[in-house]
């Protein structure tokens, strides 16, 4: 049924492209469009002093997607409406004597609603200034259904049956025919990422030049960032839930800086860097900023505790797979009129996150650059930055119901800092041994440190414990003399558990992460002839990389009150719980009973924490040879083959190898062909880590200009990316997956390839906390082809017809079969058509059309999974333009 | 009523719950944008009429040569003239073509006007031309870049281009190093891009030999350098950089990827430190790919795991015990949302 829809869509809007293709012809073949006269390419106009040139191309573009438009948007967003497609002013001065410039450009494209506006403007006049600005607001639209997508599984069938696709485990004697697994009552599809956002970012950058070319020339230029908009944002709370997240990030940026050629073939520079970043982002969940994320009320008519009619916000995880895991909780909803939310569950009243970080980020440089001795020329550079980002007014709170520990809501802020500071340096040096061979080496030093530091305030809030009520229908409890008198037992005490966090927690987290990277190459460069040249050299680089993080309870206040039976007077009614917990009947060390019944509890000071140390020594050898055997005709070849002899993350490779061929041939005046293969393996085969990588393309051009009427291009490219490791991970037996699937099912139902992992595979790494493992892989194999046809069939006609089209196929691991194949698998392919036509002088009519098809090819809705919609999508753009030229 | 962003588009589309009210505001979005392109046009006719205004230092000329041309400008210091140069106006004779384009361009006024080292118009470039001129038009008696080696074509163009902002580190160029020299991408005289005088614009310029790269922006999921909106020459200098791929650093001397990823940059109280150590391409392909955020592989989960997976030769602690694969945590980012750096949660949560 969704397929014959698709198709009737899909030949609607290809009939409408078409439709508008003819009727453009028609009106070039009218008789006014054939009213020509004599088109020669616009040369601008001389006007004062000034030869102008100028040009505007504006039109339609009518937009016809099937399919998922969210995917569109996320990977084009061409919409339709009216569109300035390019403007374009270039001034220049006839006798380089402008007045106030000698050269002006001018260009713009995509404003009237593209996704990508950019602005260029230049300036200049000679010797005294030169200046530029570029613009440009790009909009970035996110929403791939598959990107966080908790992937909810199917509704629950009953033990047994297997009829609506909820996945069923294998016999056991309670179920011989399979027990219930992979199920949620309901079944909720995630249909939107849940981390879409859609946010416009505008990016302004001004410099300016000062005496441009004179001994001493003078720069200033200050660049604006600025990148906000509404989003999503999930955390862990309970349970997961779509928040709202307003985006707003600004950077303001200032430089000067000062060349100076007073030496001979000598330039030194310093540059001063004012860089200031500020954060306002307020990310909220409650009815009114996110109504759709509150689609059940909490029933309460006790009159006490929350309000009877509450909207709840049950998140967007639902699943009963496990029992231990079960969210939000095992039966989200209380049937009646109307449904009610369970007050059991995990779920937010409402939630509230700001904090608004400020960095100022200070970078001095200085750097030079020399051939003032013969031979010899060099360069070099020196900086140091420090950036200092400040966080003052953080604040979470969290106002719902956290079963696994009691919590109704909780708070957490304090102050955070953190710094970054910088010191690089360098040095490169080529000395002429002779006219053929040349010696060159490069010195790189980079030493940055980024300490943190945040001192956390927590407050955790425990509900009060009226009889009747539960989870989040009870109020949130105050701890103090009238509501929590000793001996704590009355129900308006906070109500915790004996595994219940500290009321209270005051402490300081730092953290530190830091880098000494020194690196030495030397090459000795060597010409043969004219026609074959090589280069060999040696690379050297020593890193050490230092980090530590710890996180100090400076200060813990237990208030007491806990659920009937556990709270008593040995444990001084649950206070002595966490930290305090009493040992043969009194308090620990550092733990102290205060008068109101709470326990405080002091750390000691804290130990030093141990840094981790990791030091690598790379080695690497650097080959290259260019060839050119004849003069049409250049290859050039690179290759590094490295080893490393330690690794800071289990994908850093400690060899690696690299081959690097392009060849260029250009035989004909109208004929270019142009190759290349780039082969890189990288490899910590270590036996605890068996990490394998390689990215291998191959690729070939060639452009055909057989006379000024006809151009013809095409090239392929192939690309083939693989990686593997030793991955161990937790995996719950309960919700087994067993290999073979069960007979009742049929093996179709699984993404092709392995679809999961063999149930009870131990871990392969020995001591590894985890249980199961594998040998993960992933591998990736894309073809892609391009060509463009452009012919000029009469003088003022120029038609176009092109395609591009991207075939990927993939294999890896699976670690769920509700995992769909996502972009594993897809087609995605554009071909494109256009005609212009020089209508009168300097008057182009342009007709265009794009037809955009992705089509993910592998297993897209697994069964088991509560089905969520298609990435597909398909569709035409056609535009309609006016060109005119001067 | 769905909620409206600042730049006029409904919010709702976004959450994909409620598209068909985009269309109630698309008039007034329509409204603003066609404002937008009346006042970007306006704008753009009133800079050159604002240039005409202003008053000009001499007449307006309606004769198209350059007084230059009119009166050659004798050199100001002759006794600095060595011997063998003859002036522009001598190469204009034969090779007026090229004598008229060069004269538009930018470095007419280097070469030809000014004093001190560029003073002698085309055989600044050429070289002395009077051996050309007496062989009558001997091509091998003048400096040919057509023929010349990338080393003598870059030493010439460095006499002037040298240092600055974008030649600091020439010495370290590969392009230089793999025989491509100013002049594969530059041209005097025959310029398609008036800016930079390339011979065509990025990024098509750089795809004649970075095959593979166009592959890569062609994927679903990549920067946006086919748009436009970016250019190759805003991650890379062509003209080299001590770090390897001829790759940029920001201004603050981090990755330049945080030029545009402002909010990625930290520093945070808590790093996620592969980030900073090893850079972005930790989890990351650069250019694009066929994974959502140009991930290096299609199932984030997968992707975490490679790195913290506990065993020795691993610096990442491994994923703790309650992290079931099987079903809630299918993926990380669901609670790891901040993983790029977070100043409040060790491990990324907020």
């Amino acid at each position: 049924m969704r397929s014959s829809k698709r198709g009737r869509h899909t030949s609607s809007v290809r009939a409408r492209a078409a439709y508008f293709a003819i009727a453009g012809m028609l009106l070039v073949a009218s008789p006014a469009a054939r009213a020509q006269d004599d088109l020669t390419e616009s040369k601008g106009i001389d006007s004062g002093n000034y030869n102008v040139h100028q040009s505007v191309e504006f039109g339609y573009r009518a937009s016809e997607i099937n399919g998922n438009k969210d995917t569109y948007d996320t990977f084009e967003n061409l919409g339709s409406g009216v569109r300035l497609f390019d403007y374009t002013l270039e001034m220049h001065s006839l006798d380089h004597k402008g007045l106030l410039f000698d050269d002006l450009s001018f260009s713009n494209f995509g404003y009237g609603g593209d996704p990508n506006d950019v602005t260029r403007l230049r300036i200049g006049k000679n010797k005294l200034y030169d200046f530029r600005v570029l613009f440009r607001r790009d909009k970035n639209f996110w929403d791939y259904n598959l990107l966080a997508n908790p992937l909810n599984p199917a509704a629950l069938n009953p033990p047994g049956s297997l009829t609506t696709g909820c996945y069923v485990g294998p016999p056991t004697a309670a179920f011989p025919q399979g027990a219930p697994a992979y199920c949620s009552s309901p079944a909720v599809a995630i249909n939107n990422s849940p981390h879409a956002q859609d946010l416009v970012r505008r990016m302004q950058d001004y410099d300016l030049t000062l005496l441009p070319n004179s001994a001493v020339q003078v720069r200033l230029g200050y660049s604006r960032n600025r990148d906000e908009g509404p989003g999503f944002f999930t955390t862990d709370g309970g349970t997961i839930s779509d928040f709202n997240e307003n985006y707003s990030y600004t950077t303001n940026a200032y430089r000067v800086g000062v060349d100076f050629k007073i030496l001979p073939r000598t330039t030194i520079s310093y540059d001063q860097f004012l860089s200031y970043f500020r954060q306002d982002n307020a990310v909220s969940d409650n009815p009114i900023a996110n109504p759709q994320n509150f689609g059940f009320v909490l029933a309460n008519p006790s009159g006490v505790g929350t309000p009877n009619g509450t909207p709840v916000d049950l998140g967007n995880i639902w699943s009963t797979q496990t029992p231990s895991e079960v969210l939000p909780c095992a039966a989200p909803i209380v049937t009646g009129t109307p449904n009610t939310a369970n007050p059991t569950c995990n779920g937010f009243l409402s939630y509230s996150q700001v904090g608004s970080p400020r960095n100022f980020m200070p970078t001095e440089r200085f750097r030079f650059q020399s051939n003032y001795f013969k031979n010899f020329e060099m360069s070099g550079s020196a900086g140091y930055s420090s950036s200092n980002n400040q966080i003052p007014n953080f604040l979470e709170t969290v106002d719902g119901w956290t079963a696994r520990t009691a919590e109704r809501g909780s708070t957490t802020g304090g102050p955070a800092d953190a710094k970054r500071v910088s010191v690089n340096a360098n040095w490169s040096g080529v000395y002429a041994l002779t006219d053929k061979l040349r010696i060159l080496d490069s010195f790189r030093y980079d030493n940055w440190r980024i300490p943190g530091m945040w001192e956390l305030d927590e407050t955790n809030i425990f509900g009060t414990g009226f009889p009747g009520l539960a989870g989040l229908q009870q109020s949130e409890a105050i701890f103090n003399p009238v509501n929590c008198p000793l001996a704590s037992n009355a129900v308006t005490c906070p109500q915790h558990l004996t595994t219940s966090a500290a009321d209270v927690i005051t402490g300081l987290a730092s953290s530190f992460l830091g880098q000494n990277l020194k690196s030495n190459t030397l090459e000795v460069e060597y010409d043969l002839n004219r026609r074959v040249m090589a280069h060999i050299g040696y690379l050297y680089t020593n890193r050490t990389i230092a980090q530590f993080s710890d996180t100090n309870d400076s200060g813990l206040i237990y208030f007491p009150g806990g659920a009937t039976g556990t709270a008593t007077a040995a444990n001084d009614f649950l206070a002595a719980r966490g930290s305090c917990t009493e040992v043969t009947g009194a308090l620990p060390a550092g733990c102290t009973l205060n008068p109101d019944g709470s326990v405080t509890f002091v750390a000691p000071a804290a130990p030093s924490p141990t840094r981790s140390i990791t030091t690598i020594n790379e080695s690497a050898l650097l080959l290259g040879v260019v060839v050119r055997p004849v003069d049409a005709l250049r290859i050039t070849s690179d290759f590094e083959f490295g080893y490393n002899d330690n690794s800071y993350t289990r994908i850093d490779p400690r060899q690696v190898q690299s081959y690097k061929i392009q060849a260029n041939y250009k035989p004909r005046p109208w004929a270019v062909v142009d190759g290349a293969v780039e082969i890189h393996e990288n490899r910590d085969n270590v036996f605890t880590v068996n990490n394998l990588e390689h990215d291998r393309s191959f690729s070939f051009a060639t452009i055909l200009t057989a006379n000024p009427r006809l151009s013809i291009d095409f090239g392929y490219n192939y690309w083939n990316v693989y990686t593997q490791s030793l991955v161990c991970f937790p995996y719950s037996t309960t919700s087994a997956n067993p290999t073979p699937p069960p007979a009742a099912l049929p093996l179709s139902a699984f993404p092709p390839g392995v679809p999961m992992l063999p149930t009870g595979a131990a871990c392969p790494i020995a001591g590894a906390s985890s249980p199961l493992g594998a040998l993960s892989i992933y591998g990736s194999t894309d073809h892609f082809a391009h060509s463009t046809v452009i012919w000029k069939p009469v003088k003022r006609v120029t038609a176009t017809v092109g395609y591009g089209g991207s075939f990927v196929r993939g294999n890896t691991t699976f670690l769920n079969p509700l995992t769909p194949s996502g972009t594993l698998d897809f087609d995605y392919q554009r071909p494109y058509g256009s005609i212009a036509i020089d209508v009168y002088k300097g008057f182009t009519y342009k007709m265009s059309w794009n037809y955009y098809g992705f089509n993910e090819t592998g297993a897209t809705n697994p069964f088991g999974l509560a089905a969520i919609r298609l990435e597909d999508f398909n569709g035409s753009n056609a535009t309609f333009s006016v060109r005119y030229a001067f | 009523m769905p909620e409206i962003d600042k730049s006029g588009v409904a919010f709702s589309a976004l959450a994909g719950r409620n598209a068909s009210s985009e269309t109630g505001q698309s008039s007034r979005v329509l409204h603003v944008r066609t404002a937008r392109v009346l006042a970007l046009t306006i704008a753009g006719a009133l800079l050159p009429a604002l240039a005409f205004a202003l008053p000009q230092a001499k007449p307006a000329s309606t004769d198209k040569s350059p007084p230059a041309a009119q009166a050659p400008p004798a050199s100001p210091k002759p006794e600095t003239v060595p011997t063998g140069y003859l002036g522009a106006e001598v190469c204009k004779t034969c090779h007026e073509d090229l004598y008229n384009g060069w004269e538009k361009s930018p470095h007419w006024k280097q070469t030809y006007q000014q004093g001190g080292i560029a003073k002698h118009g085309c055989e600044d470039c050429h070289g002395p031309g009077d051996a050309h001129v007496a062989g009558g038009g001997d091509v091998t008696k003048i400096f040919r870049f057509e023929t010349a080696s990338t080393k003598d074509i870059n030493q010439r163009c460095l006499v002037c281009h040298a240092g600055g902002t974008q030649h600091m580190n020439a010495i370290n160029s590969e392009h230089s190093k793999n025989d491509v020299s100013c002049v594969s991408c530059h041209s005097p005289h025959h310029a398609k891009e008036s800016e930079f005088l390339l011979i065509k614009a990025q990024p098509e310029l750089c795809y004649t030999c970075h095959l593979q790269q166009k592959a890569q922006f062609d994927m679903p999921f990549h920067h946006r350098v086919n748009e436009g909106l970016i250019q190759c020459s805003d991650c890379h200098n062509p003209h080299g950089t001590v770090g390897p791929k001829q790759v940029r650093t920001s201004s603050t001397q981090d990755a330049v990827c945080f030029k545009c990823h402002i909010d990625k940059q930290g520093p945070f109280v808590f790093e996620h430190a592969p980030i900073k150590v090893d850079g972005c391409q930790s989890c990351h392909l650069t250019h694009g790919g066929p994974n959502p955020h140009m991930l290096k592989l299609s199932n984030v989960n997968l992707l975490c795991l490679q790195c913290h997976t506990t065993s020795t030769f691993s610096s990442a602690p491994g994923a703790p015990s309650f992290h079931n694969q099987a079903s809630l945590f299918q993926s990380c980012l669901l609670c790891h949302s901040q993983i790029h750096g977070s100043n409040f949660d060790a491990t990324f949560f907020k």
